[in-house]
C-alpha cells in the first residue's frame, strides 16, 4: 500500500512541478519580458493558420509582432476560443488579447485598452436574398449567431435579437447558410474575407450595422499599465513610419489603421482549396496533435486516475466511516457533474484561489479525477468479487493487508476489472477532445483550426473521427490480448 | 520462578480455556476448554451448528473470540483482555503464525502455480530465502504425492490433488499445529481416501493436528482424542475408542447413530 501511495505522489509531483519549472526556466534565460498573447487562431484574416505552412498569421498577429519589436517584448502565442479569452486574461494565463477586441464602455472600465489599431464597421449578414433582413432594426425578435461574449453579440442583443452562441465566424456562417439562424452581425472585414475565401453565395451582406465606426484595440489587464504604455508608444511609432498601413494594405488593400483609409477589398481572397487539398495539409498536424497531446494526455490521466481509483475504492470498502464517507462523496460528485464543468473548475476556477496549472497539467488533473470517480466503483466491485476464502487463505499464511491486496487480491480482481476499465479508457480518449477548450492543441482542436480556415467541416471532423476510431480499435485489440493473458489460470 | 524446561515438558501444545463467541444474538461458543499434547491428533465431532468450526477458526484467529484464552506453544492470548487496534492485531498475528490451516474449499491462489502457492507464505511472509523455501516445498509436494505437479495451475488438478496442495501450503509454514476444517467435505467420494491417507501420514510423522470432520471411521483411526460438541459446549471428550466406541452421553450416541447408519 505504501509503495502504491508513494508512486501516486511521485507521479503527481512530476505532472505538477515539472512543467511549471520548465516555463520558469524559459522565462529566465532571456532579458526580454515574455508577453503571452491570447488569440483565436480561427478568425481569418486577423488570426488564423496558413493552410500550407500551418504557421499562425494574419493582420492582428503581424500587428502585435510589430509592436513587440518596437517595445522589446518576447511573444508567446496562446490560442483559445473567443469566449474563454477574457477569462484567460483575468486568470493571468495570457497578458494581452490580440483578436480584434472592439472598444465598449464595459471593457474600457474593466481592462487596460491600447490605442486603436483597426477601424472598421459592423455589417448585418443574411441568407442570400432574404429581404426580411436589411438593417439592425430588422433583427428584433430574430435569431443571430455570434460569439456570445463579443461586442457584436452585444450589438445584436441591443437590437432585440436572440443570440445563439457559436465559436467563430465560420461556424456562424454555416448556421446561417443552413437556415438555423436568421442573421449575423460582424465586422465587415471578417465577412468580406469569408465571402472571398469560400466563394460562398449562400450568405451576403445586407447592410451596415449602425453608422458608427468600430474601433479595435489590444486588451491588457487593468493593472498592467506599463504594458499598455509601451504598446501605445509602439502603435504611435508604427503609424508614423507607415508599418501598420503596410500590414493593412497587404491584407485588405486599404489602410484600416486610420479612420478614413478607404474600403477594404478582399475580393482576391486567400485562394479557395479543394477538400482533398485541405485534408492532405491537415492530416499531419492532426496526427501531431494526436501523438503529442491526445495520447499522452489519455495515458497519463488514465494511469494516475487508476491509482487514485484504487485508493478511493479501498477507502470506500474500509471499515472507517469517515474514509468510506469521503470516498462516497468524491464518487458522487465526480459522477454527478459534467466533465466539461470539472475541467473548467480546474482550469478557470482554481486560479481564483491561487492554484494555477499549465493547460496540460490542468487537463491531466481534471481527467484523472474523473477517471478515478468512475473507475473506483469498478475496482471496488472487482475486489469484492474475489472470494472471501482468498483473503482468509492469505491471512493464514501470514500476509498482511497490503501484501494480501498486492499479491493475492488485485491480480485476481484485474480479471474482472479489465473489460469495464477498457470502456473507461476508450471514453477518456474521446473525452480528451474537451481539452480543446482549455488551450490544448490536441487532435480535435487541430481539426477545428483547419475547419475555421477552410470551412470544410464535414470532411475535417470526419477525418478527426477516423483518427480517434483507429486508436480505439487498437486499444480494443490490446484489451482482448490482456484478457486472454489474465485468463491463463482459469479453466475454459 | 519455576524451572521453564520442566514447565514446557508438562505444558500441552494447544491450550484452550473458557472460549466464548457470539454472532449477534446467537451464542455459538459457551465456554470451551481442552488441551492437545504435542504430536497428537484431536478430532472435533458434532452436528452442524455445534460450534466445532468456530473453535477451529478461533485457534487461527479467523474468528476473534469474545472471551477465553488460547495458547499455542509459546504464544498465549487472553481475548477478554485483547487491546484494541494495532497492539491487538499484533498479538492475534503472533498466535495465527503458530498454526497452519487447511480449508474445506482448499482456497488455493488460482493465479499461482502449485509451487508458488506453497512457497508464498515462507518467502513473502516469513522472509525465508527462496531457494530454501523451494527445496522445502518440493519435499512437501513429494510427501503429499504431487512431486511432479509443481508447475501446474490449481485449475488443472483434481479436487483431491488441490486439497493435498492446500495441505502442503499449510505445512510449508512449519506451524506448531495444523488445523483441518472439514478437509474432505467438498470432495467427490472417490477422492476422499487419498486426502485422508495424507492426513494419517502426518499424524504418524508426529505433526500436532486439530481436525474438524464428519468421517467417523477416519476419526476413530487417526484421533488420539475426540471432542464431541453440541450447542456450543463440549458434551463429551476422551480417547477416540471410548467416545466413538462407547459414548456415555445420550447426545453423542444419537449423533453417531445418525451418522454411521443413515436412513
Amino acid at each position: 500500500m505504501r509503495r502504491v501511495l508513494r508512486g501516486v505522489v511521485l507521479l503527481l509531483l512530476v505532472v505538477f512541478v515539472a512543467p511549471s519549472q520548465v516555463a520558469a526556466a524559459s522565462a529566465r534565460d532571456t532579458g526580454q519580458p515574455v508577453v503571452r498573447v491570447g488569440t483565436e487562431g480561427t478568425y481569418p484574416p486577423f488570426s488564423f493558420h496558413d493552410p500550407r505552412t500551418q504557421a499562425l498569421g494574419g493582420y492582428d498577429i503581424e500587428v502585435v509582432e510589430a509592436i513587440a519589436d518596437q517595445a522589446g517584448w518576447k511573444l508567446e502565442f496562446v490560442e483559445t476560443q473567443w469566449d474563454t479569452i477574457f477569462p484567460a486574461l483575468d486568470a493571468r494565463r495570457i497578458d494581452v488579447i490580440a483578436n480584434q477586441v472592439s472598444v465598449n464602455d464595459e471593457r474600457r472600465s474593466k481592462y487596460g485598452l491600447s490605442d486603436t489599431d483597426t477601424y472598421s464597421h459592423g455589417v448585418v449578414v443574411r441568407r442570400t436574398g432574404d429581404d426580411g433582413v436589411k438593417t439592425l432594426a430588422d433583427l428584433k425578435g430574430k435569431t443571430t449567431a455570434q460569439s456570445s461574449t463579443s461586442n457584436w453579440a452585444k450589438v445584436a442583443r441591443d437590437a432585440g435579437a436572440n443570440v445563439e452562441a457559436v465559436e467563430g465566424f465560420a461556424q456562424a456562417a454555416e448556421l446561417l447558410a443552413q437556415g438555423r439562424v436568421d442573421a449575423i452581425v460582424n465586422d465587415n472585414i471578417a465577412v468580406l474575407d469569408y465571402l472571398a475565401s469560400t466563394g460562398s453565395d449562400d450568405v451576403e451582406i445586407a447592410g451596415n450595422a449602425g453608422e458608427e465606426l468600430s474601433e479595435q484595440v489590444l486588451a491588457f489587464r487593468k493593472d498592467d499599465s506599463a504594458l499598455v504604455d509601451q504598446a501605445n508608444r509602439a502603435i504611435t511609432a508604427l503609424k508614423a513610419d507607415g508599418t501598420l498601413a503596410g500590414i493593412s494594405r497587404k491584407y485588405f488593400k486599404a489602410d484600416v489603421s486610420v479612420p478614413d483609409g478607404g474600403s477594404a477589398d478582399l475580393s482576391e481572397g486567400r485562394g479557395h482549396r479543394g477538400t482533398w487539398e485541405v485534408l492532405r495539409s491537415t492530416a499531419w498536424p492532426m496526427l501531431v496533435g494526436l501523438v503529442k497531446v491526445t495520447i499522452p494526455l489519455t495515458l497519463l490521466s488514465f494511469a494516475i486516475g487508476l491509482a487514485l481509483a484504487l485508493v478511493v475504492a479501498l477507502a470506500r470498502i474500509s471499515s472507517s466511516r469517515i474514509l468510506s464517507g469521503l470516498a462516497r462523496a468524491f464518487i458522487s460528485i465526480i459522477r454527478g457533474t459534467p466533465l466539461l464543468l470539472q475541467l473548467f473548475i480546474v482550469f478557470y476556477g482554481l486560479p481564483q484561489i491561487g492554484l494555477k496549472f499549465p493547460p496540460f497539467t490542468a487537463a491531466v488533473i481534471a481527467f484523472s479525477l474523473n477517471v478515478a470517480g468512475y473507475a473506483a466503483e469498478v475496482v471496488r466491485a472487482a475486489i469484492l468479487a474475489v472470494p472471501k476464502g482468498q483473503f482468509e487463505a492469505a491471512a493464514t499464511i501470514g500476509l498482511g493487508y497490503s501484501l494480501t491486496l498486492r499479491r493475492i487480491v488485485l491480480p485476481q480482481a484485474a480479471r474482472t476489472a479489465v473489460p469495464p476499465l477498457s470502456n473507461t479508457l476508450l471514453s477518456l480518449l474521446k473525452d480528451t477532445s474537451l481539452g480543446s477548450v482549455v488551450l490544448l492543441t490536441e487532435l480535435f482542436r487541430e481539426s477545428q483550426l483547419a475547419a475555421a480556415e477552410s470551412n470544410e467541416f464535414l470532411a475535417l471532423y470526419a477525418f478527426a473521427g477516423l483518427y480517434y476510431w483507429v486508436i480505439c480499435v487498437g486499444l480494443s485489440a490490446a484489451q482482448k490480448r490482456l484478457e486472454t493473458r489474465l485468463d491463463r489460470y482459469v479453466a475454459t | 520462578m519455576t524451572d521453564t524446561t520442566e514447565r514446557n515438558a508438562e505444558r500441552a501444545r494447544v491450550r484452550v480455556s473458557g472460549l466464548e463467541k457470539s454472532f449477534g444474538d446467537n451464542k455459538v461458543l459457551r465456554g470451551i476448554d481442552f488441551e492437545a499434547r504435542e504430536g497428537t491428533s484431536t478430532v472435533l465431532l458434532g452436528p452442524s451448528g455445534s460450534g466445532k468450526t468456530t473453535v477451529l477458526r478461533s485457534l487461527n484467529v479467523l474468528e476473534t473470540p469474545d472471551r477465553g484464552v488460547i495458547g499455542i506453544d509459546d504464544v498465549e492470548v487472553d481475548f477478554a483482555a485483547l487491546p484494541p487496534g494495532k497492539a491487538g492485531r499484533r498479538a492475534s498475528g503472533l498466535l495465527r503464525a503458530q498454526s497452519g490451516m487447511v480449508f474445506q474449499a482448499h482456497n488455493l491462489f488460482p493465479h499461482r502455480t502449485v509451487l508458488e502457492n506453497v512457497i508464498e507464505g515462507p518467502v513473502v511472509a516469513q522472509k525465508r530465502p527462496r531457494e530454501e523455501a523451494v527445496a522445502d516445498a518440493r519435499t512437501l509436494l513429494d510427501q503429499v504425492r504431487l512431486g511432479d505437479r509443481g508447475d501446474a495451475y490449481p485449475f488443472q488438478l483434481s479436487g483431491g490433488q488441490q486439497q493435498r496442495v492446500g495441505i502442503a501450503r499449510a505445512l510449508a509454514l512449519k506451524p506448531r499445529v495444523v488445523l483441518f476444517d472439514e478437509p474432505t467435505s467438498a470432495l467427490d467420494p472417490e477422492l476422499v481416501g487419498e486426502v485422508l491417507a495424507v492426513i494419517k501420514d502426518l499424524a504418524a510423522d508426529g505433526w500436532t493436528t486439530v481436525i474438524v470432520t464428519h468421517e467417523i471411521r477416519f476419526a476413530e483411526q487417526v484421533a488420539d482424542q475426540v471432542l464431541f460438541l453440541d450447542g456450543g459446549v463440549i458434551v463429551e471428550k476422551g480417547p477416540s475408542a471410548r467416545v466413538i466406541g462407547d459414548p456415555r452421553e445420550e447426545r453423542t450416541r444419537r449423533f453417531l447413530k445418525r451418522v454411521l447408519d443413515p436412513g
